[in-house]
């Protein structure tokens, strides 16, 4: 039989191929070799936390623990959670990852649970549970407060922040009789969740104070969008809409643009999370910034926070013990936290901890509202941003994202919404 | 009576190659063989030689073409869900739903909305530039590159800057206020507009790409045509439709179908510019779709339905169309 070479080199460079396309990806792979492991550790970089602040924090924790090396992986955009779908389905998902929403990835037992030892240093260590377990290191609070341009305030005579829902419309009124638009808003194209923010602070007075449960309430079916509660929310914020409170230019800005304009003047409140006082006080507007609660009707306090965002662990890494205390190691390392602090204007939830002195006036404010509310009782949860077993489904905030621009640009009633976010809800969960 | 000498050219090479077989010293009248060792191992010589050669890229082409759409046609019979093991073989079920499905159909609808757009946007102003600058110099150099410097660049950075220009409070609207525009048109916030706005912005990237290949066609015609065409007295109308117009039917062809296969799997201009929105789905194309419904709703099996209508639709769009075109080009 003749032996053919040219075949023999085919075949060789296919398998070569082959072989290839086997380890591609191979370097996105944890690896463990002896007492030493190599893991992936999911992070995602905004302008705040920046690949230096990232490296940085990394180096600090590796050191507190020999024996791992870590490979950083970045999110292509803000939405780790989405990226690391992807990784999954690609059968690359992280060792480590941090800011992940682990509906979903923790039911379906992706991840490690979090023991009470472990999680005996955090402040509220049961605040995110699924079924009874926690997935997520709670290290950090955020919430959605008012950001308010204290100038604009003093030129319409507005002497106070607003304590009453009644006192915020009157707010509204005096500035825009002064010809001063009263509320900034954003939220366009790939930033539509921008635009939830209002809604969030008048679900959190409206619907939650009331009932905190109220979407595992709906997950069971008790309740509905199309209930007085929640469309009596909805149609607060039609309301500012239709008064001109709102200016709907703002709907197809960017994020970005968005705080600009309100940095730049074009708008006297703004509704945001806190982490816009890391941003108010690194790069001071041209005016005093201050801070407030969106008011229920009544004064009481009712404050959307999320307490959460930390570090999540594969329950399929190579060392899971190894992963989590280098995890943990991250959380709690007092400078990474610090660089937290001052990056994000994270409200740490870890015992004992105490934010810098050197604090900007914006995040002291913003810590002080917290706490002022926390100390009433005044913390409910932040709709749609919510993790746990009481938490929207997959995808449904971006519904509700893109139902909220209908809403603010008068194209679909209060009850129109309702009964978009129930259908919404069954399709999600079919 | 004449006899008949002529033999076929065929049969006449099969005496030949007999004729050198018997010269060779073998037996003519032998029972036929296979063919020879020497032919045979020829023969496999130079298929070695193609596979050593196409085995790379059939191997990329399996590998990241051929497999996915296998794998999703696949899933597509199941209903697929991460969060939810195990995974169920559900037949049809997906391809019903989606029959049913009214966000899936405004998502085609836009689809079709946004590929009529770009196809013709792109071909008629691609033709219309390159007519304009099929000449020599190099002011038209220049320009030839500016024109194609938006089809190198990412997606999404051409969608982040036209955001910037088409923004409620954007450069254009600032513009037109100072022109007088009390109202300038909410180009990305209003649900009425925003498609044609999103159209425009990939129709805007795909622009050079027609460009270039419509001045290779227009490079191609030769120059005596022109004449001939002049001599007859043509003028410039007469000239394009009699004598252009048909020499660029490859050139059509090819900007066509690629304009078409582009129109339907706008992504990222979406993403970026509005999300799909304003409000659910008014800009919402089959690729975003997929893609939400994939990676947000975690339902991967429906998804990847639709990616496999997508998929035939895409495919028959693109046979009918090539068909035609080519049988113009036939014509012409």
């Amino acid at each position: 039989m003749t032996r053919n070479p040219m075949l023999l080199r085919t075949a060789a460079l296919a398998g070569a191929f082959v072989l290839a396309g086997c380890t591609a990806g191979g370097g996105g792979e944890s690896a463990s070799s002896g007492d030493k492991v190599t893991l992936t550790f999911l992070t995602f970089e905004t302008p705040n936390l920046d690949a230096k602040y990232w490296d940085a924090a990394i180096a600090r924790a590796s050191k507190k623990v020999p024996g791992v090396t870590i490979k950083k992986l970045v999110s292509p955009s803000a939405d780790r959670t989405g990226y690391a779908k992807q990784l999954d389905g690609t059968g690359q998902f992280p060792d480590v990852m941090i800011g992940l929403n682990p509906a979903g990835f923790a039911e379906s037992g992706k991840l490690a649970a979090w023991s009470d030892k472990e999680l005996a240093p955090y402040a509220e260590p049961h605040a995110n549970t699924y079924g009874g377990k926690v997935f997520q290191l709670p290290y950090a609070a955020q919430g959605t407060f008012v950001y308010y341009n204290k100038k604009d305030f003093a030129e319409a005579g507005v002497d106070a922040p607003p304590r009453t829902y009644r006192e915020l419309l009157d707010a509204g009124a005096k500035l825009k009789a002064k010809g001063i638009n009263p509320f900034v808003v954003g939220g366009g194209g790939k930033d539509s969740w921008a635009d939830m923010f209002p809604l969030i602070c008048t679900v959190a007075t409206d619907v939650y104070k009331g009932q905190p449960d109220w979407l595992s309430q709906r997950s069971a079916g008790k309740v509905k969008f199309t209930d007085r509660a929640f469309v009596a929310a909805a149609r607060k914020v039609a309301h500012l809409a239709d008064k001109g409170y709102m200016d709907r230019a703002g709907l197809s800005r960017s994020y970005a643009d968005t705080e600009q304009a309100f940095r730049d003047g074009k708008g006297a409140m703004y509704p945001m999370g806190s982490w816009f006082a890391a941003s108010a006080d690194a790069k001071k507007p041209g005016f005093d910034t201050g801070v407030f609660a969106w008011p229920t009707d009544n004064g009481a306090p009712a404050l959307p926070g999320v307490t959460g965002g930390g570090m999540t662990v594969s329950s399929k890494a190579p060392d899971v013990a190894l992963a989590k205390k280098w995890a943990k190691a991250f959380m709690e390392d007092e400078k990474n936290l610090d660089a937290a602090v001052k990056s994000d204007a994270l409200i740490i939830a870890i015992k004992g901890y105490k934010a810098p002195a050197n604090m900007g006036p914006v995040y002291k404010e913003t810590a002080a509202t917290y706490a002022k509310a926390q100390k009433e009782d005044g913390i409910v949860n932040s709709f749609s941003q919510e993790t746990g077993d009481g938490s929207m489904p997959p995808g449904l905030a971006d519904k509700a994202a893109a139902g909220v621009q209908k809403l603010l640009s008068g194209r679909m009633t209060a009850r129109e919404f309702g009964a978009y976010m129930d259908e919404q809800w069954e399709k999600a969960t079919r | 009576m004449r006899t008949r000498t002529h033999v076929r050219p065929e049969r006449s090479a099969v005496e030949l190659a007999r004729r050198e077989d018997v010269a060779e010293g073998q037996n003519p009248v032998a029972p036929k063989q296979s063919p020879e060792p020497g032919r045979r191992a020829h023969t496999r010589d130079r298929l070695g030689r193609f596979g050593l050669f196409a085995a790379p890229g059939l191997l990329v082409y399996l590998a990241l073409v051929l497999v996915p759409i296998a794998i999703a046609t696949g899933y597509s019979l199941t209903d697929k869900n991460p969060f939810h093991p195990p995974t169920r073989w559900v037949g049809l079920d997906n391809f019903a739903g989606l029959a049913s499905d009214g966000e899936f159909f405004t998502a085609l609808r836009n689809t079709v909305v946004v590929t009529v757009i770009v196809t013709v946007v792109t071909n008629a102003g691609g033709l219309a530039i390159a007519l304009l600058l099929d000449r020599r110099g190099w002011l038209y150099n220049a320009l030839r590159s500016v024109f194609f410097v938006p089809v190198v660049l990412s997606a999404v950075v051409v969608s982040v800057i036209w955001q910037a220009i088409l923004v409620d409070d954007g450069l254009l609207n600032s513009l037109l206020k100072q022109l007088g525009m009390d109202h300038p048109p909410g180009w990305l916030s209003d649900p009425s507009l925003a498609l044609y706005t999103v159209s425009w912005v990939i129709a805007w990237q795909g622009l050079g790409f027609c460009v270039v290949i419509y001045l290779a066609g227009l490079q191609g015609i030769p120059q005596e045509l022109h004449e001939a065409a002049e001599i007859d007295g043509c003028g410039p109308l007469m000239r394009f439709r009699h004598v252009t117009w048909p020499m660029l039917a490859p050139a059509v062809t090819i900007n066509t179908v690629m304009s078409l296969i582009g129109g339907f799997k706008a992504y990222d201009q979406v993403q970026v510019l509005t999300n799909g929105g304003p409000g659910p789905g008014t800009t919402s194309t089959l690729a975003f779709q997929v893609i939400q419904t994939a990676f947000m709703g975690n339902h991967i099996g429906y998804a990847s339905a639709m990616a496999v209508v997508m998929l035939v639709v895409v495919a028959a769009v693109s046979v009918v169309a090539l068909r035609l075109l080519q049988q113009r080009e036939v014509s012409s």
